[in-house]
């Protein structure tokens, strides 16, 4: 099928096209540079047109999301929608169903959303998931950050063994890339404690968050795998975490690159909870000058914000002693799982109102960084969903972006506190992003930092993945139309994954199957079983499970995208 | 004043669902509206017709002028009155799972037994039920720690499990007997049991007030004795006679107050 997008106003920041009226023509799923005569014609005339969104950091898949939706039942009757011809029922608002997951993002114009935390003992199951999430490219992060055989390696300064696990474990559990979640801390959590700062080492293993990610990241260069690692640091929450923060981004300063497409050999996640200055809750202020002067300094970290929505949301992490922590705050029920070897996870709900100071100054933190990093390539649009707020939010946290007329409002309107304004620089920026540098931190930079060179972008021979949206650019001023940015955002006009057009008017007219999105290494495999029976034996006394029913096999990840890397290069 | 009468003529194994049919919604139907109607029946619907006899007699300008009264057992039609703010409805029968659930005024009068989950979350208005009550009676939804908040539910017969579970405000005043629990996770607002509790009134309170009249079974071990009180204003209410009066729950530092009559409950001391 051959279609041709005809007359909108495309924004495509890999090719530079900056609100250019143009046809964006595919077929078979592909984009072309011409059709026939014969091709089916969708008049978009002066519609913003954009590559489908990437998101680069979301919980929606695995056993986290189960264990909140069953343990949220107030939360699943939120967001009920009745099943249609077409897609099935809706329920929930944080933690939605799998098809709802699917659906809200396909209405928002989203193609590809990575999940990002998979403890490799859980990974079957986060295909599972992702087998009945709809209509979106699903690349989940592996787990590495507090992993006894990792531990081990980086302890030992054993990078070739640990690229070589690395590159097993990432075949194991159909993963994309690296995640590290508060190394070393998540670990101590299995002692009842957690590491402060990169240089704490975890109990027993003696090995210190700085020797994880350091080691990691060699490894991760040494593959030249697509993406960088991917690090939550320690110290989420705490006031005053932020020269841990820096000190995580430049302990990785000499770690050469080895990859073409992407700049980055860290990614910062939701630096929004890692960006606090002060010593308690009571003196606590923003932290995002310093962090983003060292962004600003420095490219080889990108970073996602962790955008604080203001809603009443659920916590989940991989950061198990955090949660206890917010636990202990709120009073409110808390769920905890250990996951034997890997990693040890929470979850608590989490009520983020603009009357309480502290979360009005999140809020503002998270804006703040996303206006003080200069370089739209090294920021990423999150809420770190559901953590900071639930994805359907991105399209308002769009709206704060490009309106300084609204972040003032609110602070003026006091729908957030005080603290917004007296403890952030926020209603200093006066910055506006525009549909370009939209476009970049929610479709460019997420695919350059991803190494994804198919998508978010509009090149010919990448995959025709779109958004349109109601909006019309050149008759439209974002800065003083919030609402109307919000909704335009929150339902597509047209949202078409892989030549097929999915949405149509904001609603979801076609439902397809997820691919599960994993890399490949190759030119390894000598490597890779010398150290899978180097390490049998610890796996077999330890783990509960046995190594055939560990593996995710074939089945669980169908249909797939493979992104083969080449190892030797 | 409209009064609006549904007589059964037909019974439904599988439960009819009435939260459209509150006085809210109902205020401005006609006989021939209410003929038209199709009622929710499991994952379909089916006209109303089909189970009732509908009258309707005189007019209403607003929900508070409607009288709803289903005039027959009721016991497999859920969520009546559910959210309603206005008017009143009269069961002159059982009434299935969520009667009177999130509503937030009017009243609602069930002259049978009322199945679990009566009165959850309510937030304002009335409701009397001259029977039993099952599980979860003014309770909040599951996994929901924000339960009742507001109005008042009397259950002249007994009530089961769970009564109230994370009340943070309202009244319940139980005439029978009251199963375990009763009261747990509440922050706020008052109960009134007059019959005997079989275990554990107050399971983690924070706040609020729970007097017991008749005959406790077993106390939980986070209530602490604050001695034995006279004829006890509790919550503005006065009562005679001797009480015994623990505060707890001191597993989370709760500061409720739990008062038994001290006559039966001798047992305890
Ligand atoms: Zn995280
Ligand atoms: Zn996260």
């Amino acid at each position: 099928m051959e279609y041709i997008l005809k007359n909108g106003i495309v924004y495509d920041p890999v090719n530079e096209i900056n609100g250019e009226k143009k046809d964006v023509m595919f077929r078979d799923g592909k984009i072309v540079n011409s059709v026939s005569d014969s091709a089916k014609i969708l008049d978009v005339t002066d519609k913003l047109v954009m590559p489908a969104g990437v998101d680069v950091h979301c919980h929606l898949a695995g056993p986290k999301l189960c264990v909140g939706r069953l343990y949220r039942p107030e939360d699943e009757r939120k967001g009920v929608k009745p099943k249609t011809d077409i897609t099935r029922a809706e329920t929930g608002f944080s933690i939605p169903s799998c098809p709802a997951t699917g659906y809200r993002f396909s209405r928002m114009g989203y193609g590809t959303v990575v999940e990002a935390a998979v403890p490799p003992l859980e990974a079957k199951h986060t295909h599972e998931e992702i087998i009945a999430i709809p209509n979106i490219d699903i690349p989940p992060l592996t787990l590495f950050g507090n992993n006894w055989f990792v531990m081990q390696f980086a302890k030992e300064g054993n990078i070739e063994d640990l690229a070589a696990f690395v590159s097993a474990w990432l075949k194991i559990t159909k993963g994309y890339g690296v995640k590290i979640v508060n190394p070393c801390g998540s670990e101590a959590w299995g002692w009842g404690g957690n590491v402060h700062g990169i240089d704490d080492p975890a109990p027993y293993w003696d090995v210190t968050a700085r020797e994880v990610i350091r080691a990691l990241a060699q490894a991760n260069e040494m593959l030249g795998l697509p993406h960088s690692i991917h690090v939550h640091p320690n110290d989420l929450g705490h006031p005053g975490n932020f020269p841990t923060t820096i000190n995580t981004i430049d302990c990785m300063k000499d770690i050469k690159k080895n990859s073409e497409y992407r700049n980055q050999t860290i990614h910062l996640t939701h630096a929004q909870f890692h960006c606090y200055e002060g010593t308690s809750w009571r003196d606590v202020t923003s932290g995002a000058q310093p962090v983003a002067d060292y962004i600003n300094k420095n490219d080889h970290v990108t970073m996602d914000l962790g955008a604080v929505t203001l809603d009443e949301t659920t916590t989940m992490t991989a950061d198990g002693p955090m949660e206890y922590d917010l636990y202990e705050l709120t009073g409110l029920k808390w769920a905890n799982k250990d996951i034997e070897l890997e990693t040890a996870s929470g979850l608590v709900p989490f009520i983020y109102s603009g009357r309480n100071p502290v979360h009005s100054l999140q809020w503002a933190i998270g804006l703040e960084l996303a206006l003080m990093v200069e370089n739209p390539w090294q920021v990423a649009l999150t809420t770190d969903s559901p953590n900071a707020g639930p994805f359907i939010r991105y399209p308002r946290v769009i709206s704060w972006l490009m309106s300084n007329k609204r972040r003032m409002e609110m602070m003026d309107n006091k729908e957030v506190h005080g603290w917004a304004a007296k403890k952030s620089a926020l209603a200093t920026l006066d910055r506006e992003y525009d549909f370009y540098d939209i476009a970049t931190i929610t479709r460019a930079a997420p695919s350059k930092i991803y190494g994804f060179e198919d998508r978010g972008n509009l090149s010919v021979g990448s995959l025709a993945d779109i958004a349109v949206y109601d909006l019309e650019p050149n008759n439209f001023d974002p800065t003083v139309n919030a609402a109307a940015v919000e909704n335009a955002f929150s339902n597509a006009l047209y949202t078409i994954k892989d030549g097929e057009i999915l949405v149509k008017d904001g609603e979801v007219v076609k439902v397809v199957s997820s691919n599960h999105v994993h890399t490949e290494v190759q030119g390894f495999e000598d490597q890779e079983k010398r150290i899978l029976e180097q390490i049998m034996p610890m796996f077999n006394k330890y783990y509960t499970v046995k190594f055939e029913n560990y593996i995710v096999h074939d089945h669980y990840a169908e249909p797939s995208t493979v992104y083969k890397v080449n190892a030797s290069k | 004043m409209k009064q609006i009468t549904l007589t059964p003529k037909k019974f439904s194994s599988i439960a009819l669902e009435f939260d459209e049919l509150i006085p809210d919604e109902i205020y401005g139907w006609s006989k021939e509206d209410f003929e038209r109607y199709e009622v929710p029946v499991g994952n379909t619907r089916f006209p109303l017709t089909d189970y009732y006899e509908i009258e309707v007699e005189g007019e209403a300008e607003s929900p508070e002028e409607v009288k709803l009264t289903i005039d027959g057992d009721a016991g497999r039609v859920k969520y009546i009155g559910c959210k309603m703010g206005a008017g009143e409805i009269i069961v002159n029968g059982d009434a299935d799972l969520q009667a009177g659930a999130e509503m937030t005024g009017g009243s609602l009068t069930i002259n049978g037994n009322a199945e679990s989950y009566a009165g959850r979350e309510m937030k304002g208005g009335e409701i009397t039920i001259k029977g039993n009550v099952r599980e979860y009676a003014g309770t909040s939804y599951i996994g929901e720690w924000r339960g009742m908040s507001g109005g008042k539910i009397t259950i002249y017969g007994n009530a089961g499990k769970q009564l109230a579970d994370a009340m943070s405000g309202g009244e319940i005043h139980v005439h029978g007997n009251c199963d375990i629990l009763a009261g747990i996770h509440m922050t706020k607002g008052f109960i009134q049991i007059d019959g005997d509790v079989t275990r554990w009134p107050g399971g983690q309170m924070k706040n609020g007030a729970i007097v017991v009249n008749g005959r406790l079974e077993r106390l939980l071990e986070g209530f602490e004795l604050d001695g034995i009180v006279n004829d006890p204003v509790v919550e503005g209410r006065e009562f005679t006679g001797k009480y015994i009066k623990y505060i707890g729950d001191i597993g989370v530092n709760g500061k409720g107050s739990l008062l038994l009559n001290a006559e039966k409950n001798r047992h305890h001391l």
